[in-house]
This record gives C-alpha cells, sequence and structure tokens, in this order.
C-alpha cells in the first residue's frame, strides 16, 4: 500500500514537472510572438521644429561692383519643418521656409536709382530716355534702391523615409524646390542606408539632382548695351541718354563701349551630387564618420548680376570726377565705374569634399564633437575645415555649447581683385567668395530640454529649445552676425 | 595634398575598428543626442550662409551645393 502511495506521488510529481515544462514553453512561444509582432516607430508622434535665424554682414569687396564697395546684407529666415509619422515604419517630412534679405550690392545692380547714393540730394529720377535735371551719381559704396535691394527666397521640401522591420536598413526621397527674383530650383533625390555588426557600422548613400535657372539680371550699363548696342549712349530710348560718361580725366566722351559684353546663350544651372558616408561606434564613448561627395555642375556657373573691370581697358565713369581720387574709399558717394563686363566663368565645375565626424563622450557633462574636411575642385580651390564643439550639461534641461570653426581656401584660378583681369581672358570674377582667404567663426549655444514637457501650443508640448549666437570674421575683412533659434514641439 | 594622403590612413584605423563591437547594452553614452554624427538643427542656417561666404561645399552629411545662386 505505502509503495503503491509513493509511485502514485511520483508520477504526480512528474506530470507536475511536465505540465510546468509545458508552460513554461508556451509561455516562452507566446512572449516570442509577442516579441517579434511588436516594432518601436520610428517616431512616435507628430513633431513640429519652429526655426528662426537672423544674418548680418559688412564688408569691402563686393562682387556686384566687381570686387570692391559695400557688402552690407541682412537676411531673416523663418522655417517651418512637421515630421509626420505614416505608419510604424515610415515618416514624412515637410519643410518649409522662407529667406528675406535686402543687399547694399545687390542693390547696385543699377546704381543710379533714386536714394542713397543717387541723386544726391534730389528725389527725382529722371524716366527712361528723357535727360535728367542732375546727373545721375552712384556709388559702389552706398545701397541703391534698384529691384535687386530686398528679395524673398521661397523654400519647400518634402521627403519620405521608410525603414525596415529590423530597423537596420533605411531607404528615402525626396523632392524640393525653391524661387526667388533671379533664380529657381527643382530638386529630386533619394538616400539609402545600412545598419550592420549588431548596428556599429552604417553605410549611407545618396544622390541628388538640382534643375536650376537664372533668370538673368544683368548690371544697368550692361542691359542698355545689349538693348541698344553701339548707340546705347545716345539713343533717345537708352538710360544713357543724356548722361554725361566720363574718362579718367573727367572729359565727357562717348567712347565708352563695353564690347566683351554679350548676351547669355544659356540660363540653365544642373548639379548632380552622390554622397557616400560611413559611421562607426569605435568604442562605448567614442564614435566617428566619413563622408565624401562628388558634385558636378554644369550650366551658367557664374553670376549675371557681378560686374568685372578689366586693367587694360581705359575706365569710364558716372557722377562726379572730383571724387576719382578717392574712388576706392567708402566716403565716396557720387562717382561710379562703369562695367567692361559681368563676371565670365566655366560651364561645368567638379567638386570633391571629403569630410569626417569624431564625437568624444567625455563624461556625462561633457562630449567633445569634432568635424575636419578637406576640399578640392577643378576650378584651382582646395580648402580646410575644422569645427569643434564642446557640449556642457549643466543638469538634465540645460546645457551650453561653445563653437569653434576654422576656414581656409586658396583662390580660384580665375579670380583678380578690382580692375586687374585681362580683357584677353576667358574667364574672369572679382567675387572674393572665391578668393584666397582664411575665416574664423565662433559662438555659443544655449540648449533646453523638457524632461517633461510643461509648456504648450495649441495640442503641442514644447520638447526642446535651442539659441545659437556666431560671429564669423574673414581675412578679407568681412565680418558677420548670425543667431538662429530652433524651437521643436509634439503632439500630446 | 598632406590631408589627402592622412584621409586614406584615417579611414583604414577608423575600418579596423569595426573588429569591436559594442553590445546594445553598453550604449547608453552612444546614445547620448551630443554623440549623434550630425549636425544640430540650428546649424543648417550656418551652413546656409557658409555655402555662399566660401567655395567649399559638402561632405557633412547634408548640403552639397546647388538649389541657389550660390558657390
Amino acid at each position: 500500500m505505502g509503495e503503491k502511495q509513493e509511485e502514485a506521488v511520483g508520477a504526480i510529481k512528474l506530470q507536475l514537472v511536465g505540465i510546468a515544462f509545458m508552460a513554461c514553453w508556451l509561455l516562452h512561444g507566446q512572449s516570442q510572438d509577442s516579441l517579434s509582432r511588436y516594432k518601436k516607430k520610428v517616431l512616435e508622434t507628430v513633431e513640429v521644429d519652429m526655426l528662426m535665424s537672423y544674418y548680418e554682414q559688412e564688408g569691402r569687396h563686393a562682387a556686384v561692383t566687381g570686387g570692391l564697395g559695400n557688402e552690407e546684407l541682412t537676411d531673416y529666415s523663418p522655417t517651418i519643418v512637421v515630421r509626420v509619422p505614416i505608419n510604424e515604419d515610415a515618416i514624412l517630412t515637410a519643410d518649409v521656409g522662407i529667406s528675406a534679405y535686402t543687399s547694399a550690392s545687390s542693390s547696385n545692380g543699377n546704381p543710379f536709382n533714386r536714394s542713397g547714393a543717387s541723386y544726391a540730394n534730389t528725389n527725382s529720377e529722371s524716366p527712361r530716355g528723357s535727360a535728367p535735371a542732375r546727373p545721375p551719381q552712384g556709388s559702389p559704396w552706398y545701397a541703391s534702391t534698384g529691384a535687386s535691394a530686398k528679395d524673398v527666397l521661397t523654400t519647400l521640401n518634402l521627403t519620405y523615409r521608410q525603414a525596415s522591420d529590423e530597423r537596420n536598413a533605411y531607404w528615402g526621397i525626396n523632392l524640393g524646390g525653391s524661387t526667388e527674383w533671379d533664380y529657381e530650383s527643382l530638386s529630386i533625390g533619394g538616400s539609402y542606408a545600412k545598419l550592420w555588426n549588431e548596428k556599429n557600422t552604417e553605410f549611407t548613400a545618396s544622390a541628388q539632382l538640382f534643375i536650376d535657372r537664372w533668370k538673368p539680371v544683368i548690371p544697368t550699363e550692361l542691359h542698355e548695351y545689349e538693348l541698344f548696342n553701339e548707340t546705347f549712349l545716345y539713343n533717345e530710348n537708352s538710360y544713357f541718354s543724356g548722361v554725361s560718361i566720363l574718362d579718367e580725366q573727367g572729359n565727357s566722351v562717348a567712347s565708352y563701349l563695353p564690347s566683351n559684353f554679350s548676351s547669355y546663350s544659356f540660363t540653365h544651372r544642373n548639379s548632380y551630387a552622390v554622397s557616400l558616408g560611413i559611421s562607426q561606434i569605435i568604442t562605448p564613448k567614442l564614435q566617428g564618420a566619413f563622408f565624401t561627395d562628388l558634385v558636378v555642375q554644369q550650366g551658367l556657373l557664374s553670376n549675371p548680376l557681378q560686374r568685372v573691370y578689366f586693367q587694360d581697358r581705359p575706365n569710364f565713369f558716372v557722377g562726379n570726377y572730383q571724387t576719382l581720387g578717392t574712388y576706392s574709399d567708402p566716403s565716396n558717394r557720387d562717382l561710379f565705374h562703369l562695367a567692361d563686363d559681368v563676371e565670365r566663368l566655366p560651364s561645368k565645375r567638379v567638386k570633391l569634399p571629403i569630410g569626417g565626424r569624431l564625437n568624444y563622450y567625455i563624461n556625462e557633462n561633457l562630449v567633445l564633437r569634432s568635424y575636419l574636411r578637406h576640399y578640392q575642385d577643378d576650378w584651382g580651390i582646395r580648402s580646410t575645415t575644422l569645427q569643434i564643439e564642446g557640449p556642457y550639461r549643466f543638469d538634465l534641461s540645460w546645457k551650453m555649447t561653445p563653437i569653434y570653426r576654422y576656414y581656409s581656401q586658396t583662390a580660384s584660378s580665375h579670380f583678380a581683385p578690382y580692375d586687374q583681369h585681362l580683357s584677353s581672358a576667358a574667364f574672369y570674377t572679382s567675387d572674393y567668395d572665391l578668393s584666397g582667404f582664411n575665416a574664423q567663426q565662433w559662438g555659443l549655444s544655449l540648449s533646453y530640454r523638457a524632461v517633461l514637457s510643461q509648456i504648450s501650443l495649441f495640442d503641442f508640448g514644447l520638447k526642446s529649445a535651442q539659441i545659437r549666437a556666431q560671429n564669423y570674421s574673414r581675412s578679407d575683412g568681412l565680418k558677420a552676425f548670425i543667431v538662429s533659434t530652433a524651437f521643436r514641439f509634439v503632439l500630446d | 595634398m598632406k590631408t589627402v594622403n592622412f584621409i586614406p590612413l584615417c579611414l583604414a584605423s577608423f575600418l579596423l575598428a569595426g573588429c569591436m563591437v559594442v553590445k546594445e547594452y553598453n550604449k547608453v553614452a552612444i546614445n547620448d543626442e551630443d554623440m549623434q554624427l550630425s549636425a544640430v538643427d540650428c546649424e543648417r542656417f550656418e551652413t546656409n550662409f557658409q555655402i555662399y561666404r566660401e567655395a567649399a561645399a559638402g561632405a557633412n552629411g547634408g548640403k552639397t551645393g546647388g538649389g541657389c545662386g550660390c558657390n
């Protein structure tokens, strides 16, 4: 009897162990099923970024007036970026912005307009073809009120990005466009990213096509020459009818003829860009990335509004001859040098930048971010860029980041300063953006991260905010300042 | 040119580092927002003015040039 009872208990124990084992197996299987079904969304909810920047600059080498003149410019750029999760795997991003600028140099496409330096002490402007009551006066140092004095650039970009189920591959497409008074652009592109090595290594590839078109606006004197050819100084319908053109001795002459100028036979500018990148986690506190682009541009690569003066051609002026000795001084407000041509640049350019980032996590308060780039192109420009940032976190919410950037470039083989080009050259520009210089940029960023969102706008809670201010100083004397802000809101 | 010669060396060292794998549970520092290998939101405006004021552009995982009357 006792033996039978022990056998029965043993059998029950075995059954219980078997049932427990099966239960564990079933539960394990169920949890595996639920794990395989669960996918973290690539974006949990709608995000809205409200961005803004204010930029100003000043300098003495305005390209519109041949490498000499006032470069004052201000720009205000509000932008909104909206990211919408389409499903668990995909995000649609809309990026809409405007850039409203005023520019002293651009205004001098026609330096003889009514305010500023033009028509000093008068408010009258002679209509086309009638002799002015007073001679027109302009200066490369004062802003005119030409149509190009201010403008708005409007941009729209749409991006769709899709992730794989395992979140180790991403692909995307984007469409974009922009328009301003003398330029418009359409763009299309695609990208692919693949992660492997337990997501320690990532490869990215993208291609982008820009189909751009100039609506050429050329300096007034060349515009009239284009309209009336050799008769442009005395044709009664010309802007210069009745206007005294002065030579270097102050004599009124009729020999000014910008014969190098010819109308543009094409106005398109296409850019083809292929970008490759690879990033790698090196240690638990160190990661880096390499990027390279191959960019080929074709078409009208010069700016039709930028004047050039030749040293081997006589100089002609409009305005007060007494100012000739101080033409290159900012005190000149009544003498303007008439152009020999606009800048001419090759219709093809190949750019090859190679860059890398290396970020090191020093401790929970401090990270070191660095960026280095080498660039070269077939216009003779080589450049090096170095940027270092050190985000320092005070607490969970507040962070301050000092920023320093150094940049240097060699001059393009097509560049020469004001009045230094030869008329026999095929290509020429006096745009100091293509000259040899170095530049330093430094500034500070202050960031706030809402740990528990308390500030709301409609149904959106503030997630983060940032303000970033930078000074920029170029060795040719150009100085700039930019302040930008970014606020990120998420749908509650 | 020294910079150009230096880059393949950096790239080779960089790829060799890929032999080591940092596990997910060990990526606390790597996942810090400041460790991300992309520009911060506000930097787009700085990149934009630099594309106008400087001849070089690209190789930053972002804008390469094109789409504006810039350099």
